[in-house]
Protein backbone atom coordinates (compact mmCIF):
# COMPACT_ATOMS: atom_id res chain seq x y z
CA UNK A 1 0.00 0.00 0.00
CA UNK A 2 2.94 2.56 0.75
CA UNK A 3 0.53 4.05 2.96
CA UNK A 4 2.91 5.50 5.80
CA UNK A 5 2.55 4.06 9.33
CA UNK A 6 1.46 5.74 11.60
CA UNK A 7 2.62 6.17 15.09
CA UNK A 8 -0.12 5.06 18.20
CA UNK A 9 1.28 6.09 21.61
CA UNK A 10 -0.84 4.18 24.60
CA UNK A 11 -2.69 7.11 27.03
CA UNK A 12 -1.35 5.95 29.95
CA UNK A 13 1.81 6.65 32.24
CA UNK A 14 3.78 9.06 30.46
CA UNK A 15 2.02 9.67 27.78
CA UNK A 16 -1.62 10.30 30.34
CA UNK A 17 -3.63 13.51 29.65
CA UNK A 18 -3.35 16.84 31.03
CA UNK A 19 -6.31 18.45 31.72
CA UNK A 20 -6.34 20.61 28.57
CA UNK A 21 -6.28 17.47 26.31
CA UNK A 22 -8.78 15.24 28.55
CA UNK A 23 -11.12 18.30 27.90
CA UNK A 24 -10.57 18.19 24.26
CA UNK A 25 -11.07 14.29 23.69
CA UNK A 26 -14.32 15.03 25.75
CA UNK A 27 -15.39 18.07 23.55
CA UNK A 28 -15.93 19.79 26.85
CA UNK A 29 -14.96 22.76 28.77
CA UNK A 30 -11.89 22.40 30.93
CA UNK A 31 -14.37 23.85 33.88
CA UNK A 32 -16.41 20.56 33.06
CA UNK A 33 -13.24 18.25 34.22
CA UNK A 34 -12.03 20.43 37.21
CA UNK A 35 -15.78 20.85 38.56
CA UNK A 36 -15.38 16.55 37.90
CA UNK A 37 -12.58 15.98 39.59
CA UNK A 38 -13.05 18.75 42.46
CA UNK A 39 -15.82 16.89 43.35
CA UNK A 40 -14.33 13.21 43.26
CA UNK A 41 -16.14 12.09 39.83
CA UNK A 42 -12.82 12.17 38.17
CA UNK A 43 -9.08 10.86 39.69
CA UNK A 44 -10.65 9.72 43.16
CA UNK A 45 -7.90 7.47 43.51
CA UNK A 46 -5.02 8.63 41.79
CA UNK A 47 -1.89 9.56 43.07
CA UNK A 48 -0.80 13.24 42.96
CA UNK A 49 0.91 14.25 39.90
CA UNK A 50 3.79 16.73 40.62
CA UNK A 51 3.17 18.41 36.98
CA UNK A 52 -0.54 18.60 37.40
CA UNK A 53 -3.25 16.13 36.99
CA UNK A 54 -2.71 13.54 34.41
CA UNK A 55 -5.49 11.35 32.98
CA UNK A 56 -5.17 7.72 31.68
CA UNK A 57 -6.90 5.74 29.50
CA UNK A 58 -9.64 4.18 32.48
CA UNK A 59 -10.24 8.35 33.22
CA UNK A 60 -10.83 9.34 29.65
CA UNK A 61 -13.48 6.35 29.02
CA UNK A 62 -15.04 7.12 32.42
CA UNK A 63 -15.14 11.00 31.18
CA UNK A 64 -16.37 10.21 28.09
CA UNK A 65 -19.06 8.37 29.27
CA UNK A 66 -20.28 10.65 32.14
CA UNK A 67 -20.70 13.47 29.39
CA UNK A 68 -22.65 11.17 28.06
CA UNK A 69 -25.24 10.36 30.31
CA UNK A 70 -25.39 13.81 31.49
CA UNK A 71 -25.99 15.14 28.12
CA UNK A 72 -28.72 12.57 26.93
CA UNK A 73 -30.25 12.47 30.17
CA UNK A 74 -29.74 16.25 31.72
CA UNK A 75 -28.50 14.35 34.45
CA UNK A 76 -26.70 16.08 37.09
CA UNK A 77 -22.99 15.38 37.69
CA UNK A 78 -23.73 12.75 40.60
CA UNK A 79 -26.32 10.51 39.29
CA UNK A 80 -24.37 10.23 36.34
CA UNK A 81 -21.33 9.53 37.93
CA UNK A 82 -23.43 6.91 39.76
CA UNK A 83 -24.72 5.54 36.35
CA UNK A 84 -21.20 4.77 35.20
CA UNK A 85 -19.78 3.69 38.67
CA UNK A 86 -22.82 0.65 38.24
CA UNK A 87 -21.73 0.40 34.54
CA UNK A 88 -18.10 0.05 35.13
CA UNK A 89 -18.90 -2.64 38.16
CA UNK A 90 -20.68 -4.68 35.77
CA UNK A 91 -18.29 -4.44 33.32
CA UNK A 92 -15.70 -5.37 35.52
CA UNK A 93 -17.47 -8.67 36.89
CA UNK A 94 -18.82 -9.36 33.73
CA UNK A 95 -14.93 -9.41 32.85
CA UNK A 96 -14.39 -12.30 36.08
CA UNK A 97 -17.87 -14.25 34.33
CA UNK A 98 -15.57 -14.61 30.61
CA UNK A 99 -12.70 -15.13 32.51
CA UNK A 100 -14.14 -17.61 34.40
CA UNK A 101 -15.25 -19.49 31.31
CA UNK A 102 -18.74 -18.37 32.52
CA UNK A 103 -21.05 -17.45 29.63
CA UNK B 1 -29.29 5.74 -1.33
CA UNK B 2 -32.38 4.06 1.11
CA UNK B 3 -34.76 6.79 2.54
CA UNK B 4 -34.13 6.00 6.59
CA UNK B 5 -37.45 6.87 8.71
CA UNK B 6 -36.15 8.31 11.73
CA UNK B 7 -39.56 9.02 12.83
CA UNK B 8 -40.15 4.86 12.76
CA UNK B 9 -36.56 4.38 14.18
CA UNK B 10 -37.85 6.86 17.47
CA UNK B 11 -41.20 4.98 17.44
CA UNK B 12 -42.63 8.20 17.49
CA UNK B 13 -45.04 10.34 15.39
CA UNK B 14 -44.20 13.18 12.71
CA UNK B 15 -46.58 15.54 14.67
CA UNK B 16 -44.39 14.29 17.97
CA UNK B 17 -43.49 17.03 20.47
CA UNK B 18 -39.86 17.96 20.54
CA UNK B 19 -40.82 16.79 24.18
CA UNK B 20 -42.40 13.44 22.99
CA UNK B 21 -39.03 13.34 20.96
CA UNK B 22 -36.70 13.54 23.88
CA UNK B 23 -38.40 10.73 26.16
CA UNK B 24 -39.16 8.44 23.16
CA UNK B 25 -35.14 9.02 22.69
CA UNK B 26 -34.44 7.88 26.39
CA UNK B 27 -36.14 5.00 27.14
CA UNK B 28 -35.02 3.67 23.47
CA UNK B 29 -31.08 4.93 25.10
CA UNK B 30 -31.78 2.79 28.57
CA UNK B 31 -33.42 -0.56 26.75
CA UNK B 32 -30.24 -0.69 24.35
CA UNK B 33 -27.62 0.70 26.40
CA UNK B 34 -24.88 -2.23 26.03
CA UNK B 35 -24.70 -2.49 29.88
CA UNK B 36 -27.79 -3.90 30.50
CA UNK B 37 -29.25 -4.92 27.03
CA UNK B 38 -30.23 -8.50 26.02
CA UNK B 39 -30.68 -7.68 22.79
CA UNK B 40 -28.36 -8.89 20.15
CA UNK B 41 -27.89 -6.16 18.31
CA UNK B 42 -27.69 -3.52 21.12
CA UNK B 43 -25.31 -1.50 19.48
CA UNK B 44 -26.31 -1.28 16.19
CA UNK B 45 -29.32 -0.21 17.71
CA UNK B 46 -27.81 2.72 19.80
CA UNK B 47 -26.27 4.10 16.56
CA UNK B 48 -29.55 4.35 14.78
CA UNK B 49 -31.24 6.04 17.66
CA UNK B 50 -28.61 8.58 18.01
CA UNK B 51 -28.62 9.35 14.81
CA UNK B 52 -32.13 9.95 14.93
CA UNK B 53 -32.46 11.81 17.78
CA UNK B 54 -29.25 13.49 16.00
CA UNK B 55 -31.75 14.53 13.91
CA UNK B 56 -34.80 14.72 15.06
CA UNK B 57 -33.27 16.42 18.16
CA UNK B 58 -32.27 19.17 16.87
CA UNK B 59 -35.45 21.93 15.38
CA UNK B 60 -32.94 22.78 12.27
CA UNK B 61 -32.33 19.33 11.38
CA UNK B 62 -35.77 18.34 11.46
CA UNK B 63 -37.31 20.81 9.46
CA UNK B 64 -35.15 19.94 6.85
CA UNK B 65 -35.40 16.11 7.21
CA UNK B 66 -39.16 17.09 7.44
CA UNK B 67 -39.14 18.99 4.23
CA UNK B 68 -37.44 16.19 2.35
CA UNK B 69 -40.58 13.75 3.32
CA UNK B 70 -43.01 16.46 1.87
CA UNK B 71 -44.54 16.07 -1.11
CA UNK B 72 -43.66 13.02 -1.72
CA UNK B 73 -44.08 9.89 0.72
CA UNK B 74 -41.06 8.09 1.61
CA UNK B 75 -40.92 4.54 3.05
CA UNK B 76 -38.24 3.70 5.01
CA UNK B 77 -35.44 1.37 2.79
CA UNK B 78 -37.27 2.98 -0.40
CA UNK B 79 -34.60 4.49 -3.18
CA UNK B 80 -34.28 8.28 -2.59
CA UNK B 81 -32.79 10.95 -4.34
CA UNK B 82 -33.05 14.76 -2.53
CA UNK B 83 -33.67 17.33 -4.95
CA UNK B 84 -30.72 19.59 -6.29
CA UNK B 85 -31.62 22.70 -4.35
CA UNK B 86 -32.71 20.29 -0.82
CA UNK B 87 -31.38 22.05 2.18
CA UNK B 88 -31.08 25.79 0.96
CA UNK B 89 -31.39 28.42 3.33
CA UNK B 90 -30.28 25.82 6.56
CA UNK B 91 -27.36 26.84 8.30
CA UNK B 92 -25.49 23.53 9.86
CA UNK B 93 -23.71 23.36 13.03
CA UNK B 94 -20.95 22.70 11.15
CA UNK B 95 -20.49 19.19 11.64
CA UNK B 96 -21.96 15.99 13.12
CA UNK B 97 -23.76 15.10 16.29
CA UNK B 98 -22.23 12.22 17.37
CA UNK B 99 -18.33 11.30 18.21
CA UNK B 100 -17.85 8.07 17.13
CA UNK B 101 -21.07 7.28 14.88
CA UNK B 102 -20.53 8.96 11.68
CA UNK B 103 -23.96 8.56 10.86
CA UNK B 104 -25.46 6.06 7.48
CA UNK B 105 -24.82 7.10 4.61
CA UNK B 106 -28.09 8.24 4.47
CA UNK B 107 -26.98 10.61 6.86
CA UNK B 108 -24.10 12.32 5.57
CA UNK B 109 -25.78 13.01 2.19
CA UNK B 110 -28.69 14.48 3.95
CA UNK B 111 -26.00 16.70 5.67
CA UNK B 112 -23.80 17.06 2.74
CA UNK B 113 -25.68 19.96 1.60
CA UNK B 114 -26.18 21.74 5.18
CA UNK B 115 -23.15 23.51 4.91
CA UNK B 116 -23.53 26.91 3.48
CA UNK B 117 -25.37 29.29 5.90
CA UNK B 118 -22.68 28.08 8.33
CA UNK B 119 -19.81 30.77 8.24
CA UNK B 120 -19.60 32.79 11.25
CA UNK B 121 -16.74 34.84 11.72
CA UNK B 122 -14.97 33.41 14.46
CA UNK B 123 -10.98 32.56 15.77
CA UNK B 124 -9.73 29.41 13.37
CA UNK B 125 -10.34 26.57 15.56
CA UNK B 126 -8.60 23.14 16.28
CA UNK B 127 -10.38 20.14 14.81
CA UNK B 128 -12.27 18.11 17.23
CA UNK B 129 -11.10 14.96 18.49
CA UNK B 130 -12.26 11.73 16.97
CA UNK B 131 -13.34 8.24 18.29
CA UNK B 132 -13.08 4.51 17.20
CA UNK B 133 -12.23 1.45 18.28
CA UNK B 134 -9.92 -1.01 16.57
CA UNK B 135 -10.65 -4.99 17.26
CA UNK B 136 -6.70 -6.22 17.11
CA UNK B 137 -5.43 -10.19 18.42
CA UNK B 138 -4.56 -11.05 21.84
CA UNK B 139 -1.08 -11.63 19.76
CA UNK B 140 -0.83 -8.15 18.73
CA UNK B 141 -0.54 -7.21 22.00
CA UNK B 142 1.94 -9.85 22.78
CA UNK B 143 4.12 -9.14 20.29
CA UNK B 144 3.22 -5.64 18.83
CA UNK B 145 1.97 -5.35 15.02
CA UNK B 146 0.95 -3.35 12.65
CA UNK B 147 -2.67 -3.09 11.68
CA UNK B 148 -4.91 -1.16 9.13
CA UNK B 149 -8.29 0.54 10.27
CA UNK B 150 -11.05 2.47 8.07
CA UNK B 151 -12.70 5.13 9.55
CA UNK B 152 -15.94 7.06 7.66
CA UNK B 153 -14.64 10.84 8.19
CA UNK B 154 -16.53 13.67 7.16
CA UNK B 155 -14.74 17.04 5.80
CA UNK B 156 -15.59 20.13 3.68
CA UNK B 157 -15.42 20.23 -0.05
CA UNK B 158 -13.85 22.95 -2.07
CA UNK B 159 -17.73 24.06 -1.77
CA UNK B 160 -17.64 24.05 1.85
CA UNK B 161 -20.34 21.43 1.46
CA UNK B 162 -19.34 18.37 4.16
CA UNK B 163 -18.76 15.16 1.98
CA UNK B 164 -18.06 11.79 3.84
CA UNK B 165 -15.20 9.45 2.47
CA UNK B 166 -13.07 6.02 3.47
CA UNK B 167 -10.07 6.75 5.20
CA UNK B 168 -7.52 3.96 5.80
CA UNK B 169 -4.61 4.30 8.52
CA UNK B 170 -1.75 1.86 9.21
CA UNK B 171 -1.20 2.02 12.69
CA UNK B 172 1.64 0.33 15.03
CA UNK B 173 0.25 -1.34 17.84
CA UNK B 174 2.64 -1.08 20.76
CA UNK B 175 3.13 -4.18 22.99
CA UNK B 176 1.49 -4.78 25.78
CA UNK B 177 -1.84 -2.90 25.15
CA UNK B 178 -5.04 -4.25 26.79
CA UNK B 179 -9.01 -4.01 26.07
CA UNK B 180 -10.57 -0.71 26.90
CA UNK B 181 -6.69 1.00 26.61
CA UNK B 182 -6.68 4.13 24.54
CA UNK B 183 -4.57 4.81 21.71
CA UNK B 184 -3.68 8.27 20.49
CA UNK B 185 -2.69 9.30 17.05
CA UNK B 186 -1.72 12.99 16.97
CA UNK B 187 -3.44 14.91 14.21
CA UNK B 188 -5.30 12.46 12.61
CA UNK B 189 -8.77 13.63 14.30
CA UNK B 190 -10.94 16.12 12.41
CA UNK B 191 -9.78 18.84 10.67
CA UNK B 192 -9.62 22.61 11.91
CA UNK B 193 -8.31 25.95 10.41
CA UNK B 194 -6.05 25.77 13.32
CA UNK B 195 -4.76 22.38 12.99
CA UNK B 196 -6.53 18.81 13.23
CA UNK B 197 -7.42 17.45 16.11
CA UNK B 198 -6.08 14.02 17.77
CA UNK B 199 -7.79 10.62 16.69
CA UNK B 200 -8.42 7.99 20.16
CA UNK B 201 -8.56 4.27 19.19
CA UNK B 202 -9.87 2.15 21.88
CA UNK B 203 -8.58 -1.50 22.28
CA UNK B 204 -10.37 -4.19 21.66
CA UNK B 205 -9.70 -7.96 21.34
CA UNK B 206 -11.00 -10.11 18.90
CA UNK B 207 -12.70 -12.94 20.83
CA UNK B 208 -10.69 -16.62 20.93
CA UNK B 209 -12.21 -19.74 21.68
CA UNK B 210 -8.64 -20.14 22.73
CA UNK B 211 -8.06 -17.61 25.25
CA UNK B 212 -9.99 -15.41 27.98
CA UNK B 213 -8.78 -11.89 28.81
CA UNK B 214 -8.92 -10.00 32.13
CA UNK B 215 -6.99 -7.56 32.23
CA UNK B 216 -3.31 -8.70 31.89
CA UNK B 217 -3.89 -11.68 32.77
CA UNK B 218 -4.86 -14.42 30.33
CA UNK B 219 -7.26 -17.84 31.13
CA UNK B 220 -6.82 -20.66 28.38
CA UNK B 221 -8.42 -24.72 29.55
CA UNK B 222 -6.01 -27.13 28.58
CA UNK B 223 -7.79 -30.42 28.25
CA UNK B 224 -5.80 -33.13 30.16
CA UNK B 225 -6.19 -37.03 30.10
CA UNK B 226 -7.02 -38.77 33.14
CA UNK B 227 -4.06 -40.33 33.20
CA UNK B 228 -1.73 -37.45 32.98
CA UNK B 229 -3.69 -35.61 36.09
CA UNK B 230 -3.64 -38.88 37.93
CA UNK B 231 -0.09 -39.37 37.33
CA UNK B 232 1.18 -36.06 36.96
CA UNK B 233 3.84 -35.63 34.19
CA UNK B 234 5.02 -33.02 31.41
CA UNK B 235 3.01 -32.06 28.79
CA UNK B 236 2.97 -29.21 26.00
CA UNK B 237 0.60 -26.45 25.36
CA UNK B 238 0.18 -23.42 23.20
CA UNK B 239 0.13 -20.15 24.45
CA UNK B 240 -0.49 -16.33 22.99
CA UNK B 241 3.76 -16.23 23.30
CA UNK B 242 4.15 -19.74 22.00
CA UNK B 243 4.47 -23.77 23.10
CA UNK B 244 5.77 -24.02 26.87
CA UNK B 245 6.06 -27.33 28.88
CA UNK B 246 4.27 -27.02 31.86
CA UNK B 247 4.28 -29.98 34.82
CA UNK B 248 1.04 -31.30 36.12
CA UNK B 249 1.09 -32.22 39.39
CA UNK B 250 -0.04 -35.66 40.11
CA UNK B 251 -3.32 -36.35 41.07
CA UNK B 252 -4.44 -32.99 39.72
CA UNK B 253 -8.25 -32.98 39.31
CA UNK B 254 -10.89 -30.56 36.70
CA UNK B 255 -10.78 -27.10 36.90
CA UNK B 256 -7.13 -27.25 38.57
CA UNK B 257 -5.48 -23.85 37.75
CA UNK B 258 -2.17 -23.90 37.07
CA UNK B 259 -0.56 -20.07 37.35
CA UNK B 260 2.79 -19.32 34.64
CA UNK B 261 3.68 -15.98 36.61
CA UNK B 262 4.28 -13.32 33.87
CA UNK B 263 2.56 -14.95 30.48
CA UNK B 264 0.38 -13.33 30.78
CA UNK B 265 0.20 -9.95 28.84
CA UNK B 266 3.86 -8.59 28.81
CA UNK B 267 4.41 -4.56 30.04
CA UNK B 268 5.78 -3.26 33.23
CA UNK B 269 3.70 -5.34 35.02
CA UNK B 270 3.03 -8.07 32.78
CA UNK B 271 0.22 -10.07 33.79
CA UNK B 272 -0.45 -14.11 34.41
CA UNK B 273 -1.39 -16.63 32.32
CA UNK B 274 -3.86 -19.23 34.05
CA UNK B 275 -3.96 -22.80 32.23
CA UNK B 276 -7.24 -24.81 33.54
CA UNK B 277 -6.85 -28.28 33.66
CA UNK B 278 -9.71 -29.63 32.20
CA UNK B 279 -9.72 -33.97 31.65
CA UNK B 280 -10.85 -35.00 28.72
CA UNK B 281 -11.81 -39.18 28.77
CA UNK B 282 -11.13 -41.12 25.74
CA UNK B 283 -14.23 -42.81 24.39
CA UNK B 284 -15.43 -46.39 24.74
CA UNK B 285 -16.53 -47.49 21.64
CA UNK B 286 -13.79 -50.61 20.45
CA UNK B 287 -13.97 -53.82 22.98
CA UNK B 288 -10.92 -52.93 24.16
CA UNK B 289 -11.66 -49.59 25.60
CA UNK B 290 -14.39 -50.77 27.25
CA UNK B 291 -12.53 -53.69 28.80
CA UNK B 292 -10.21 -51.38 29.88
CA UNK B 293 -12.95 -49.04 32.06
CA UNK B 294 -14.17 -52.44 33.13
CA UNK B 295 -10.53 -53.32 34.75
CA UNK B 296 -10.21 -50.02 36.34
CA UNK B 297 -14.20 -50.17 37.57
CA UNK B 298 -13.21 -53.41 39.19
CA UNK B 299 -9.96 -52.82 40.30
CA UNK B 300 -10.17 -49.58 41.45
CA UNK B 301 -13.67 -49.70 43.56
CA UNK B 302 -13.58 -45.44 43.42
CA UNK B 303 -16.70 -44.39 44.10
CA UNK B 304 -16.91 -40.63 43.94
CA UNK B 305 -20.28 -40.29 45.69
CA UNK B 306 -19.48 -42.24 48.76
CA UNK B 307 -19.76 -40.68 51.70
CA UNK B 308 -21.82 -37.57 50.45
Amino acid sequence: MGQAILTAVVVDDEAALTLEELARACAVEPEWVVQHVRTGILLDDAPEHSGGWRFTSADLVRARRLCQIERTFEANDDVAALVVDLSEEIRRLRGKLNAAGVK
Amino acid sequence: MEYKDYYQTLGVAKTASEEEIKKAYRKLVRKYHPDVSKEADAQKKTQEINEAYGVLGDAEKRAAYDELGRGQQYRAGQEFRPPPDWGRGFGGNGGFGGDDAMGSDFFADLFANLGGGRRRQQAPRRGEDSHASITIDLADSYHGATRGISLMVAERDAQDRIVTRERTLSVNIPKGVTAGQQLRLSGQGQPGAAGPGDLYLEIQFRPDARYRVDGRDVYETVPVTPWEMALGGEIEVGTPSGKVTVTVPAGSQSGRKLRLRGRGIPGKEAGDLYLLLEVVLPPAHTDKQRELYQTMAREMAFNPRAGG
